[in-house]
This record gives structure tokens, sequence and C-alpha cells, in this order.
């Protein structure tokens, strides 16, 4: 039925609402897409686990455990299947109860407007025409009567083959019909009002039915005309007075009836299904909760969105009611979240994240895993104009994911896998077609998102096995390309290690990844090039133009500063400080000696003095002390206070090079 | 004709015969296909042989060619004896004006010169030998030998001229290799060794693949020439080296790698040698003296058979192709010369200033640099063999590689400028210790010069430029096997390598961390860098601080320095590294009395290769474990501050979501509205239509009437 109409509408809106039709058509698609095979996150994650495993051992290859599946997309799959069950049944009409007033009153506004007007012009003047041949030939009506019924038959094959506006006739009778047959259920302004006000006086009273059937037809305004049993919405101000008071004040009326109160568990939701309130209430509730997902597929616009979404967020416990309104939810939701703007995706997010805290389990796994698969879709181009949105998507996937980690760590650990076999695959063949699977955004991005997650989780939680994997993950790609030319990619890792390391507080070493961009030379005559930007934050490869030109030198060594000096301040109150800067140190005079770049001078001869001045300050505090190496906790302790008093000159000295980051 | 032919045959093939029949069928069928895509390129040459042969095509005569072909070359190998004449026919085949008839032959008569040389050297009899009176046999064997040889050398002949040019280039060198592989110890070797090692660098990677496999198999399969083709193609490789002035693909290096040298031959025999003599003297004195009192006939009959004998080993041994071991010692110490010879040429090559290097080549050589590309091999070989170069040699070479390690131009502070990459110095400096470790007593060459290079050359590693196994392997090779070393220089690599972990990978880190556990374990005292001495300076030498900038170990003062390093690594990510690191600080409390109790078995190489990217990741990951909460956390945000909600929510402004959903209202009406109003239009018009046809029909009707009428009409009247 949805479809048909929806067909229908696409139809006219091809003709007549570019634009319109533009966001709807990414809307449609987006739901269109399945995957293709079946999922495992149904069953226990654990299960799951040990089922891809053991697919992966059986497709050979045992003894490395090279996962074949190197699509970062389709490592979970998602389940539609049940999704889309209920969709089809719209018994969304309630029964009302005669009692209740509708308040008769004419008030059709009949503003036609722009295109509409014409067409209506032009009606009028061919329905005169018409009227005049019927009157001057009566046969003619019997003949057009006549060969109405064989037109009707051949229209009915060729409706949806045909391109033109050409809606059949009957279509036409039938609107006009249901129309007409339904001016006695006309919502007026009044009748509305008076609804609100029974409803804000006696919420156990019919006016609550009838509100939400009311609400039912206005979101199905435009799309469901041939549904003979919704009142009729006749102008804009009861359409948003409908919409507007219902998703305000639902979430209430439902709370009073139900006895609910604001803050209430998954639980003493659940009990409710025993009470005897309960029959009278559930169609109640499933309807509203039915029309604002719908109203959520049809409208457009964000900021109505994100309103209905914050309204709707309200009753985010009464979904454990309804599991199969759950999934549409998801669906819509991250749908949403993915690809609305700002403030809209930010919404998007918080329901989703309230979604997977305080529903059951399984809608947990079901926003893990579209939320993983909607990001992985979404990550594929870098651009500066997406960054913030990328960045806001990964954060959000970082959060969901650690709400609950035992749940979502073996996930987290199958992905890395996934990530780890691919490295495998491409460190083995040295293929090109296995190279690129690794410098492309998606597969930095989901490293990233790991990395991130990690960083975010390693405190709380013991992820030790992961955290060793995802360094020996990082180390293979900087390793697996060498050169200039993926400089970007390299820097990426040793970003990332940076993190790690600062996280977890284990030792790991990065320097020699960025040794040899103090040793690229780039061409320092190249006036005659033009200046060209070049960012770093959205490339994994240089352009080969760029290799030779100065600013690609000048970015590398400023991008190399601040990563080393990212890494030293991570130490620069350990003991062994001065060993840590002794090689970097060596190579960075010399670069000061030989570069003729002014700028990269100063800058590389201000991280010389600054590392300098801190060598001396624990060289002075070490020779204080009168432990050995060995002595671990003596270590451990070392200027301990020191580091809680106010930063030291190097630690602002990061702060400084921190301001004007590109990471 | 063929076929029966081949029935026949099929019981008596031989292994040899089945692969030409194979070969030959194959071939037969791809060139059928390719003749009918020629054969319009060929009606030219058919119009031309239409006047003479009318009848044949040019594809029947191809055909007809190669049935000729392959008949005669079965004759052969069937029966070489009687049929060798037929050589003749086949050479002449292969002066045939279609080039692949000449390639077919070509090939054809590989196999059969494989099959049928026999497994010595022929002589051709000399004039006395022809004068005398032999049996039929003994002439037959002679014609037929003569006639294989002459056969044979205008093959040769032929290969040799059609291997210039450019269309049987490949097929010409295919086959000289694969006769140099087969029948190494025939005659005209010379010729076929000349030309297989002209095209041993070759631009061409099949036909350099080619002969550098052909070279190496001769190598390593002496015993079917008794090494003189070894000899004969190692001086020849080296006058082409010469010639090349050094300029030569890397892989005409490489096969000298796959020499082997009998280093007993020289030792066991030539004692033996030694000895005998002088035995052989000593009986023969007393012979002498014995026989002096003998019958003078006697002595006659006694020489005379000594001399038989000497004549007939003299046959035997030029014939036979065992050459005796003085004749092999012979041999190998000329190969050596040669070998060398061209080592040396490569070396002082390297280092002639003259030649201009840009520096570039430095930063982008990786292995093979572009204006040395023979060195690296020659390092290589020379690592190898380094325990046969002769003393003489030896101070040469030590000067050479003291200079291409890079020490002459440390001192200019230009040593990254330096024309040979990191590696390549390196292995100058591994081939220099190699060589010492194997004539320790014999030299006494002060190493000092290495060392400094390894130490700084350690801060020039760069892990995705140079190769990690080429460091691994000169820790192995100059710290790890070597002996006692200075105290001021072991304490001074023990501090640079723990400062090279900190920084480096962890394969070159367990490398350096392996070696540097090792120098602790021979050097007692070395052990105080384990500790923080309040004192300090009980040890340091002339220098009382320590200067991690110093290019000389020996001026570092690391004795002065504490491992702090060590605390630190002890924190690395990977375990292997946290736990050696730990076992290293461990050392502290051993026992200084105690030493060498517990020799790490790893050496830096292995240690490196365990360590190295490809081989942790391919390491098996642990099955998952059950995930431990240190922490409870509650239902915190991890990264997005909860302001955001706030954020978010402030944002929603009632009024103007109103205003929207009207106007979304609106949208919705006009689509309905429109939508109806085109339904109703649509209707109108159709029915409009309708009239024309209405009013076409109405005409119809009317005429028909009007028709019929008149038919009334007239019938009434």
């Amino acid at each position: 039925m949805g479809k048909k109409l929806g067909k229908k509408a696409r139809k006219f809106a091809k003709k007549n609402l570019q634009s319109v039709l533009k966001r709807r058509r990414k809307l449609k698609s987006m739901f269109k897409r399945k995957a293709a095979s079946r999922r495992v996150g149904n069953e226990d994650a654990a299960e799951g686990y040990e089922k891809v495993k053991s697919e992966l051992h059986a497709r050979g290859n045992s003894d490395d455990g090279a996962i074949l599946n190197d699509q970062l997309e389709n490592l979970f799959v998602e389940d539609d299947d049940h999704l889309n069950e209920d969709v089809s049944d719209s018994d969304g009409y309630l029964s009302e109860d005669p009692e209740c007033p509708y308040i008769s009153e004419s008030e059709n506004e009949d503003d036609s407007r722009g295109q509409n007007k014409e067409i209506h012009l032009e009606l009028a003047k061919q329905k005169r025409k018409l009227e005049r041949l019927l009157e001057k030939d009566p046969k003619f009506a019997e003949f057009v009567e006549s060969r109405r019924s064989d037109l009707d038959q051949t229209r009915s094959e060729e409706i949806y083959s045909d391109d033109e506006g050409n809606t059949s006739y009957l279509d036409g009778v039938a609107v006009r019909q249901s129309q007409i047959s339904h001016d006695d259920k006309v919502l007026t302004g009044h009748t509305i009002d008076v609804w609100c006000w029974l409803v804000m006086e006696q919420p156990d009273g019919s006016g609550f039915a009838n509100l939400l059937n009311g609400f039912h037809a206005a979101s199905q305004y435009g799309i469901n005309f041939d549904d003979n049993s919704s009142p009729r919405i006749p102008n804009r101000a009861v359409f948003s007075k409908i919409l507007t008071f219902v998703l305000c004040e639902a979430d209430g009326v439902f709370r009073r009836l139900l006895g609910v109160p604001d803050s209430c568990s998954k639980e003493c939701i659940l009990k409710l299904k025993s009470t005897p309130k309960w029959k009278t209430v559930r169609p109640l509730m499933k309807s509203y909760l039915r029309s604002s997902l719908f109203l959520l597929n049809q409208v457009t616009d964000s900021q109505i969105l994100v309103f209905i979404l914050s309204r709707l967020r309200a009753s985010v416990i009464f979904f454990t009611l309804f599991p199969s309104l759950v999934g549409r939810l998801i669906k819509i939701l991250v749908h949403l979240w993915a690809t609305g703007e700002e403030s809209l995706s930010s919404s998007s997010f918080f329901f989703i994240r309230d979604i997977a805290s305080q529903l059951s389990s399984d809608c947990l796994d079901t926003c893990l895993t579209r939320t993983y698969n909607a990001f992985i879709a979404h990550c594929k181009f870098v651009e500066p104009t997406n960054l913030k949105h990328l960045k806001f998507l990964m954060d959000s996937v970082v959060e969901i994911y650690s709400l609950n980690i035992q749940k979502s760590y073996q996930k987290v650990l199958l992905s890395v896998q996934q990530l780890a076999s691919i490295l495998r695959q491409a460190l083995k063949t040295k293929g090109k077609e296995e190279l690129k699977k690794i410098h492309n955004w998606q597969y930095v991005n989901c490293l990233d998102l790991w990395v991130k997650f990690i960083t975010c989780n390693f405190r709380d939680h013991d992820l030790q096995q992961l955290l060793f994997l995802i360094i020996q993950v990082i180390r293979g790609i900087a390793y697996l390309f060498p050169g200039p030319r993926y400089v970007p990619l390299r820097f990426k890792c040793v970003h990332m290690l940076n993190h790690l390391s600062l996280s977890s507080r284990v030792f790991i070493p990065v320097a020699s990844l960025v040794f040899d961009c103090l040793e690229y030379r780039g061409n320092s005559n190249s006036d005659t090039m033009k200046r060209m930007q070049i960012n770093f934050s959205s490339l994994v490869k240089v352009p080969k133009q760029f290799l030779k030109s100065r600013d690609f030198h000048e970015e590398c060594v400023l991008s190399a500063v601040e990563l080393l000096v990212a890494h030293f301040v991570q130490w620069s109150y350990h003991i062994s400080f001065p060993e840590v800067a002794t090689i970097p140190l060596i190579l960075l005079k010399r670069f000061h000696e030989k570069t003729n770049v002014e700028s990269l001078r100063r800058l590389v001869k201000r991280l010389i003095d600054q590392v300098e001045q801190n060598i001396a300050f624990i060289q002075k505090k070490r020779e204080e002390v009168s432990f050995s190496p060995n002595d671990q906790a003596s270590v451990e302790c070392f200027l301990q206070l020191e580091k809680t008093g106010p930063p030291a000159p190097f630690t602002r000295y990061y702060s400084s090079i921190l301001q004007n980051s590109w990471f | 004709m063929k076929d029966g032919e081949n029935d026949t045959g099929v019981a008596k093939l031989t292994k040899a015969e089945r692969r030409l029949k194979i070969k030959k069928s194959r071939r037969e069928a791809k060139k059928l296909a390719e003749a009918k895509v020629d054969a319009s390129k060929e009606n030219l040459h058919s119009e031309v042989l239409a006047k003479v042969e009318e009848d044949l095509s040019a594809e029947e005569l191809f055909a007809k060619k190669k049935i000729r072909l392959a008949e005669v070359g079965i004759a052969l190998i069937e029966n070489p004896e009687a049929n060798i004449k037929s050589l003749k026919e086949l050479l002449q085949i292969c002066d045939d004006e279609d080039h692949n008839i000449v390639k077919l032959g070509l090939m054809s008569l590989l196999a059969v010169f494989k099959d049928i040389i026999p497994g010595y050297h022929i002589r051709l009899p000399t004039e006395k030998e022809l004068e005398m009176t032999v049996s039929k046999a003994v002439q037959q064997t002679r014609l037929y030998e003569s006639t294989l040889l002459r056969s044979y050398k205008a093959y040769l002949q032929k290969l040799i001229t059609l291997d210039k040019q450019t269309t049987f280039h490949h097929v010409a060198v295919r086959c000289m290799c694969s006769l140099l592989d087969a029948v190494p110890h025939f005659n005209f070797r010379e010729s076929l060794l000349a030309n297989v090692v002209k095209n041993i660098s070759s631009s061409d990677d099949v036909v350099r693949k080619l002969c550098c496999e052909a070279i190496r198999s001769l190598f390593i399969n002496e015993g079917k020439h008794g090494g003189r083709a070894t000899l004969e193609a190692v001086r020849l490789i080296a006058d082409h080296v010469k010639f090349h002035n050094c300029q030569l693909h890397p892989d005409s290096m490489d096969v000298f790698l796959s020499l082997t040298f009998d280093e007993d031959l020289g030792k066991s025999e030539s004692n033996e040698e030694k000895v005998k003599p002088k035995k052989k003297k000593r009986r023969q004195n007393q012979e002498g003296s014995n026989q002096v009192q003998g019958s003078d006939r006697k002595k006659v009959r006694q020489e005379l058979m000594v001399k038989t004998r000497e004549e007939v080993n003299a046959d035997f041994k030029a014939i036979s192709f065992a050459p005796d071991s003085e004749e092999r010692r012979r041999m190998q110490s000329e190969t050596l010369s040669a070998v060398f010879e061209t080592y040396f040429r490569i070396l002082k090559h390297s280092m002639d200033p003259s030649l201009s290097r840009s520096k570039t080549n430095a930063v982008a050589a990786t292995g093979a640099s572009g204006s040395q590309p023979l060195l690296a091999s020659c390092l290589n070989g020379l690592g190898k063999f380094s325990h046969l170069i002769d003393l003489d040699f030896m101070g040469d070479l030590m000067g050479c590689l003291k200079k291409l390690a890079g020490y002459s131009d440390h001192f200019e502070g230009s040593s990254s400028e330096s024309y040979l990459s990191v590696s390549e110095r390196l292995q100058c400096c591994i081939v220099a210790f190699r060589v010492m470790k194997n004539n320790l007593d014999a030299l006494n060459v002060d190493l000092q010069e290495f060392f400094v290079q390894l130490y700084n050359l350690l801060l020039e590693h760069r892990p995705d430029r140079d190769r990690g196994e080429v460091l691994a392997e000169a820790l192995k090779a100059m710290l790890w096997e070597g002996k006692q070393h200075d105290m001021q220089r072991a304490a001074a690599f023990i501090k640079r390598l723990a400062t090279f972990s900190l920084s480096f990978g962890s394969a070159e880190a367990m490398a350096a961390l392996v070696t540097l556990k090792h120098l602790l374990q021979k050097n007692s005292k070395c052990r105080n860098l384990l500790e923080n001495d309040a004192g300090g300076g009980s040890l340091s030498g002339l220098v009382v601080k320590y200067q991690p900038e110093a290019t000389d170990p020996n001026l570092s003062g690391a004795l002065a320095s504490v491992l702090w390093e060590l605390s630190l690594l002890a924190k690395h990510y990977n375990p292997s590294i946290s736990s050696m690191a730990t076992s290293v600080s461990s050392m502290a409390s051993m026992n200084p009395a105690h030493n060498q109790v517990y020799l790490s078995t790893a050496s830096p190489p292995q240690a490196f290769k365990d360590l190295s990217i490809e081989r942790e990741l391919f390491k098996p990951i642990g099955k998952p474990v059950s995930l431990n909460r240190k922490r409870t956390r509650g239902r915190d945000f991890v990264i997005i501050s909860p302001d955001e909600v706030q954020k978010v929510e402030n944002t929603i402004d009632e009024q103007e979501v109103q205003r929207r959903l009207e106007d979304h209202f609106m949208v919705l009406r006009d689509i309905a509205e429109n939508e109806r109003l085109r339904g109703e239009l649509n209707h109108t018009l159709s029915s409009i239509k309708l009239y024309e046809e209405y009013k076409r029909q109405k005409k119809q009707r009317y005429t028909s009437n009007t028709g019929r009428r008149n038919e009334n009409g007239e019938k009434v009247k």
C-alpha cells in the first residue's frame, strides 16, 4: 500500500518537485539497501565469533587464519527480514467513541498556488469544452461511457510504465469520493481544541483515541487518501496543531494513564504488560509510536525531524513493549544519524544511545551492528568539508560501543582481526589490489575508530590483547608503505600510536617512523611552482606533483616535529627522557644545520632548545636519586610530584604546538 | 605417412624421443594455426613458388617441411650411426627463408644433438693416425665422429650468427644455454661459453635469466666437465666485467655465489704429495742402489714398462674428464684468483673518485644502487669466500673496505652523503670482520675504524629504507661473535644499543637488546652500567661525563652513564621486549665473578627475524580472553560531552517547528491537489479526444447509413 502510493507521489514529484524528491530518493535508496547474506549478530556474540572463526577455517588457510572476507562492510551483516514483516499492517485506526464531538465548520482553505492554479484554470477550460460537446451531442456521452471501460483496462496495465503524470480516471474519482464520504469527519480547528482540552482534563477519556486518529491521519497526510476510515485534515493550522500537541503531550498522557514515573527501568515497564490497564492503552500507544515512525520516514525538514526525535525520545522506554517497532526505529535513526546535518545527526545519536542503553540487549546488538555498518559505508571519502561530521560519527560509534564493553568487545576484536588479516594478505602478496585495500579511507578510518575505542576504554577494561594486535597492525601499515608518497598515511599511524601509548601508558617507539621526513629534500628553488596548499588531513597518498614541492617538504617537517613532540611529552617526566630524545636530537641538530628554509630552521631550533632544556632538567633530578634502573617501583615514582604540579615548560610548549595541529 | 611411422616407433621411443615428439606435435599444432593467420602474408611468397611447384600452396609447403624435419629427426635419434648424414639435411633446412621453419629446425637440431652427442670429447685422428690401416668398424666410427663434429660446428656457427639477429635472438640463446647445460664436456665449448657470457647481463630479462641459469648449472655440476668449464667461464666473466667497466646487471655477479670451492682438496692432498715424492725418491734411491747389481736387460725392460704405463696414463688422462687432484687444485686456484680479480676490480671501481655520483643515489639506493650495480653482489661474494682470500691481498682488501665503509669522509661531517647506502656500508664492515675472523692469526689489522663506523651507522638506520637484516648481521659479526672487547668500547656500544632500541621498531630493538645482553655477559665490569652509583666515575676513564653525541665510541664516556633505557623498555608494548629488558636489568644483581653463566642462544639476526612485522602478524592470535572489567563505570559519555544533548534540545524552537509543519502540510497538500487536478485534466482531455473518434465513427455510420439508405432507395425505386 505504502509502496503504491509512494510511487504515485514519486511520479508527481519527479515532474514537479525536484528538490523534495532528491532528498526522498536518498532516503529510499538507503532503506532499500539490504545485506546480501545471512547474519551472525543474532546469536550470542561469542558464538558468532566462533562461527566466523570456524567458517574461516573451513575456507582453508587455517594456519594463518586469513580472513577472505576483506570487505569491511560485510563484517557484520544486518538482518532486515524481521523489520519488514509488519510494515504492511496498517490498522492504525482506533475505534472512536461516538460521543466525542466533531464540530462541523467549513474552514477549507482554498488557496491553490502557482502551478496548481494554472492547472485549475486549464481544467476548467477543458471541462467547459467537454460539456459543450456533450450538450451538442447527447449520444456522445454514451460513447464515452462505453469507451471508458476499455480504456481503463489498458490503462491499468501501463500505469506503472507511464511516465506522464497520467493518473487514471478512477483514481481521481476515488479521491473525490473519499473526500465526499468523509466530509462528516473533517477535523476542524475547534474540534482539535476541544479534544486537546478533553485530553488534558481527563486523559483516560475517549478524546485521546480520536486525537491519535487525527495524529495518524496527519502522519499519513498526502499519501493515504484511500484510507477511508481516517478523518480528514482540512488546513495547515489543524495539521500542525495535531502534530505538535500529540508529540508534546503524548508521553505525559501515557505516563499518567499507566501511572509510570518519569524515570523508570525496562523491567518495571515490562511489568505493565500484565496489568488490566495495558489492554486499553496498548493500541493507543502503538498507534502513536507507529505514526511517529511514519512521520520520521516522511518528513524531510531537519528541524521538524529534530523536534519529533526529541519528543519521541522521552518515550523511548515504551518501545520495550513493541520490539517490532524498535528495529524500524533503529533503522530510521541510524540513517538520519549518518546522513543528517549537524543537529539532526546528534539528536539521532542521542536517541540511538538511549535505545542501546535502556532497551534490551538485542537492541544494543542491532545498534552496534547498524552504526558500525553505517559508519563504514560513510567513511569512504574524506574531504575537508566532511571531516567534522566524520569525527562526530566516529565518536558516536565509540560511545555506543563503550556502553557495554562485554558485549561489544567480541565485535571489536573481530573487526580488528579482519583488518589484520587484510594486512597480512597484503604483506604476503604485495599485490596492487591488496595494497589498495589498505591505503584507503575506509580502512584507515576503521582503524582509527578502534584506536579511539581502545584509548577511551583502556583505563577501565582489560584490553591488552586488542591493544597489542592493533599496534602490530598499525606498525605493519607503516612498514608496508615506505617512501614519501605515503607520508600522510604514516603520520596517521604515528598519531594513532601516540594516542594508544598515551592512554595505555605502554612505551611505543615511534621516533624511527618520522626520521626520514627530516631527510626528504624538497626542491628548494621551486619559486616558479605555484604554491599549492597541501592538507594532510584529507590525504592518504600524496599526489606525485607535490612530492618535490617545497610546501610538501615543509608540511612533512612540521608534522614530524608535532608527532615527535607528542611522543616526547608523554615521557617528559620519565627518568629515561634524555635517552628517548638522544637519537632524534642528533638528527634534528643535523637537519637544523643543513636546511635552508628559514621557517623550518626556527621551528626545529625551538624544539631542540625545549628538548635540551627538559633533558637538563631530568638529568639534574636524576643525579639526586639513588635507585637503579631495575627498581621499577621507584622509577614509577620519579617526578610524580612535579607531574601533578604546574605544567613544565615542555608541556606548555606541547600545547602551543598542538594549537595549530591538523590531526 | 608420419602417423604410421609414429605408430611403429611407439615401442622404441626413449624419453628424449618422446619429449621431442611431443614438442614437435605441439609446435606443429601451433604453427599450423599461425600459418593460417599468416596465409595472406605468404601469398606473395606462394606466387613465386607457384611457378616452380604449381600445386603447392605455402601452407602445404610448410607442413611438408615440418614433416620432413620430424622424419629426419626421429630417424637420427633412432639410429644415429646409420643416419648421421641427415644432419646435413637438417642444417640445410635451417637456411630456409621461413623464420618459423628455421626456429623449428634449430630446436630439432638441439634435441638431436643433446641426444646423440657422446659422453666424451672427440679428438679427430691425426694425419699419422689416418695413414694407419684400421678395421672397418674403426673407420666407420671415425667417419661418424667426424661428421658429427663437423655438423655440430656448423650448427654452432649458425647459432652464433643467428644470435645477432633480433628475430632469432631468443631461440639461439635458448639453444646455446641448453647445450651448455647438457654437454659442457664436448668440443667447441669455448665458443659456446663466450656467447653465453656475452649475454649474461643482457637487458632482456628472459635472455639474462637463461644465461645466468646456464652458467650457474655449469658451476654446480662440475662433474660434467671436470671444472675446466668453470675456470673458462669465470675468466670470461672477469673479462666481461673489465670490458664493461663494472656497469653490468647485478645478476651477472650473483652467479659467482654458486661457485663451490673444495677447501680440503688443497690441503690434504698437497700434504700427501709433499710426502710422496720424498718416499718415492727414497725408494728410487733404494731401488737404484739395489739394482746396481741387477742385469741391464732387466733394467731396460723395467724402464719400458714404466714408460708404457706413463703413456697409457697420459692418454687416459687426456680422454677422461676427471682430472687428477693436482690439476683440479691448479684450476681451482686459478678460478679463485679470477673471481677475486673481478671482485677487487669492482671494489676499486667503487672507490674511484673520478666517477661522479649524485648524492641522491645514497638516499634512493636499496640494495643495488645506480652507479654501483655490482657492489652489493660483490660484497656478498667476498663475505662468502672470505676464507679463501690470499693473504697477500688481505691488507689491500681491508684498506678498500675501510675506505668504502665511509671512514675517510666521516670526519668531514658528511657521512650521510657518502655515496654508498647504509646497508652497503654495513656490509663492508661485515665482510671485513668475516675476513679477519677467518685469518685471525695471520693478520694484525686494527679494526677500530670499523667499530667507529658501526657506532655511527646505528644512527643512520632507517627502517623503511635500509634492510634491518644487514644491521642485525653486522651486530652479530662485529659485536656478538667478536672476542673480548675493550671495556670503553663495550660500554659505549651497550649504551648506544640501549638508546637505539628506544627509537626503533621491535625487530631492530630486539636484535640490539640481544647483542647488548651478550656484551654485558662477556664484560662483567660493564654491568656497572646497570647500577646507579652515587659516586659514579669509579670506572670512567678519560671522559667523566657521558657524551651521547660523540662519534668515537672510545671517547663517549659511556662508562659514566646508567642504563635508564631499560626502565622504559620494560614498559614496551611488545611483551618479548619488555621481558628482555627486565631480564637485562636484573643482571645487575648477578655475581660479577659469574662470567658467561648462560649465553642467550638467539643471535641478533635470529632475534630480528623472530620479531619482524611479517612474523609477528602471522603469529596465531590467542583465543579471545574473557574480558575483565577493571573498574565499573556508569553510563557516562566517553568522548562526546553531555552538554551536547542540552545544546541540541535548546535549538528546538516550537514556533519555528509549527511554521515548518505548516509548510510541510502545504507541500503535501499541493502535491495531492496537483495530482488530483492533473488526473481530472487528463480525464477531460481524453474525453475530448474521444470526441474525434466518436465523430469519425459517426461519419462512418452516417455514410454506411446513407449508403444503406441509398441502396434501400434504389430498391424502393
